[in-house]
């Protein structure tokens, strides 16, 4: 499935920054946003984001 | 992601307005604003550098929080690490000019000191949504 970053950012109300930051490592998101990027891909969150060894 | 206090967008471009006279004001005197008799003890007879800070202070309140177009939660983290980044660079700039002026010299650090943590904090802000292109109003 091929979206734009902007196109993601419309249907969960954020900005296209956030999803870029959140792409880049730059920003962690919030647990609201965690699930409803999970919910938008229909995948389980663990698919989308995994703990980090330092986390 | 809590609730912070914002104004409407609209307020960024009243306190911007806001400051420019009372900047004047400020280091300015004008002569009608003597002080009425109130019956207290005022050791100087010239309001309008009160007025002036008083402008200066709610016009930059205005700039720092006020809402951009789209706020969302990394605005809101972007505002909260710009803010401790403000604190700090203001403290350490403190440290630094203590150290570098003395006696009548000194009186200038309290008196730009009173303005440069809001300055920081908006310069910082507005320069960290100008380079990550997010959407002003």
């Amino acid at each position: 499935m091929s979206i734009t970053q902007e196109d993601l950012a419309k249907s969960i109300s954020v900005s296209r920054q956030t999803i870029h930051a959140i792409e880049s490592n730059k920003y962690v998101p919030s647990a609201i946003l965690v699930l409803k990027l999970a919910r938008f891909f229909n995948k389980p969150v663990e698919e989308i984001f995994q703990l980090e060894e330092t986390d | 992601m809590r609730k912070l206090k914002l104004l409407p967008a609209v307020y960024k471009w009243i306190g911007l307005i806001l400051l420019i006279p009372s900047s004047y004001l400020a280091t300015h005197d004008i002569s009608f604003l003597k002080t009425a008799h109130t019956g207290r003890n005022f050791t100087n007879d010239n309001l309008s550098d009160e007025i002036g800070f008083t402008g200066i202070f709610i016009g930059l309140l205005f700039l720092a929080f006020s809402r951009l177009k789209n706020e969302d939660e990394y605005t809101y983290y972007l505002r909260l690490t710009s803010l401790q980044w403000a604190v700090i660079i203001n403290y350490t700039l403190l440290i630094a000019f203590t150290w570098l002026l003395y006696g009548t010299a000194f009186l200038a650090v309290p008196m730009y000191n009173m303005l440069t943590v809001l300055l920081i904090y908006i310069v910082r802000f507005y320069s960290l949504v100008f380079i990550k292109s997010i959407d002003r109003s």
